[in-house]
């Protein structure tokens, strides 16, 4: 009897901590899923594929503009990188030199004329779009290494040649009260 | 255990609590999603500044006469003059707006830096004067800095120049 007694005691013990446990629930993520679904879709309507090619470069220092023109739509783009201490040529980053090369060698320039004909006429040939060249230089590149990349461009056959900035539209307000400090 | 008839039992079967689906997999992919496609957004922030060279002569022209545009009936040149050219000529550094039928119009840099400023106003005059312009030359000098031949030419295509022809002072090895 003694016995039956301990066991319906430790029963019921039993089933009470069960009770307690079992009041727990799941935490819900439903809620947290349907905003990340949102931001989701967001996120991939306003990512086109060029943007890739167009990547920002932290090492680069974009000067400031007001303008911001749109890409074309229908165009190939070619995007050249030209950091403090070397250049980087073409949607694959291959390796150009340094940005005095294109000034003092002349094989160097042949070659990115050679290699931008190429782009451009795979553009033309194969994608049948507009050919844009995409400049993406630090602030601190003299004009020189620019000019030469233009011209190469253009002379490769180039129509369109886009340079890489970023939007400020306060940036001459800015401008002038640093000089005036 | 109660008896239940086959019919009975597959009731049973229905009325068991319905699993919630396991959203572990689907969290993972966008945890990993997301952070890549913000990070694409920021990318997309960039600006760009547009130089047209398909109609015309393009290309960069050197000296007098710009490059990637069309003909000009009434020029307007704008030369950002660089360091070696200040030495040279033994003067400042700052950019000289030239006009057909105006003086060159000198605007020194102010401690070193262009006169953003001026040069808005100057071309904010110009544009008052020829409505209908839409043509203008930058030409630079080789030592000028790239970020101050796009605060330039961003000045001019505030001011609704649009046409930004694009020449370099220097001899052309193409």
């Amino acid at each position: 009897m003694q016995i039956l007694d301990k066991l319906t005691s430790s029963n019921k013990s039993e089933r009470r901590v069960r009770k307690k446990f079992e009041e727990v629930k799941g935490l819900s993520i439903t809620s947290l899923l349907d905003e990340l679904t949102i931001i989701l879709v967001f996120l991939v309507k306003n990512i086109s594929t060029e943007v890739v090619k167009i990547s920002a470069e932290p090492k680069i220092t974009y000067p400031h503009t007001i303008t911001n023109d749109k890409l074309l739509e229908k165009a190939g783009t070619t995007p050249i990188k030209i950091f403090p201490d070397r250049v980087v040529v073409g949607a694959e980053a291959l390796e150009y030199g340094s940005p005095a090369e294109l000034a003092t060698d002349a094989k160097k320039r042949q070659d990115l004329l050679t290699y931008l004909q190429m782009e451009a006429n795979d553009i033309i040939q194969h994608q049948k779009a507009e050919t844009c060249l995409l400049v993406q230089a630090d602030y601190s590149i003299p004009c020189d290494y620019i000019t030469e990349i233009v011209r190469a461009a253009t002379a490769a056959g180039y129509s369109y040649i886009y340079f890489a900035t970023l939007e400020d539209a306060d940036w001459l307000k800015k401008y002038s009260a640093g000089l005036a400090e | 255990m109660g008896h239940y008839r086959p019919s009975a039992m597959r009731q049973q079967k229905a009325q068991t609590v319905p699993q919630e689906p396991n959203l572990i997999p689907i969290m993972n992919l966008f945890l990993t999603i997301i952070p890549m496609l913000m990070m694409m957004v920021v990318i997309s922030q960039i600006a760009l500044l547009a130089l047209n060279f398909s109609q015309g002569e393009g290309g960069v022209s050197y000296g007098q006469g710009g490059g990637g545009g069309g003909a000009q009936t009434e020029k307007v040149e704008i030369h950002i003059l660089g360091n070696q050219y200040a030495q040279e000529n033994n003067t400042t550094i700052g950019m000289e707006i030239r006009e057909a039928g105006f003086k060159p119009m000198i605007i020194p840099a102010l401690n070193g830096y262009y006169d953003y400023v001026t040069l808005n106003k100057t071309l904010q005059e110009i544009r008052s004067r020829k409505e209908t312009l839409s043509d203008i030359t930058v030409l630079v000098h080789p030592d000028v800095l790239y970020g101050d031949l796009m605060k330039t030419i961003d000045l001019c295509k505030v001011n609704g120049f649009t046409q930004v022809h694009y020449t370099a002072s220097k001899v052309e090895y193409y």
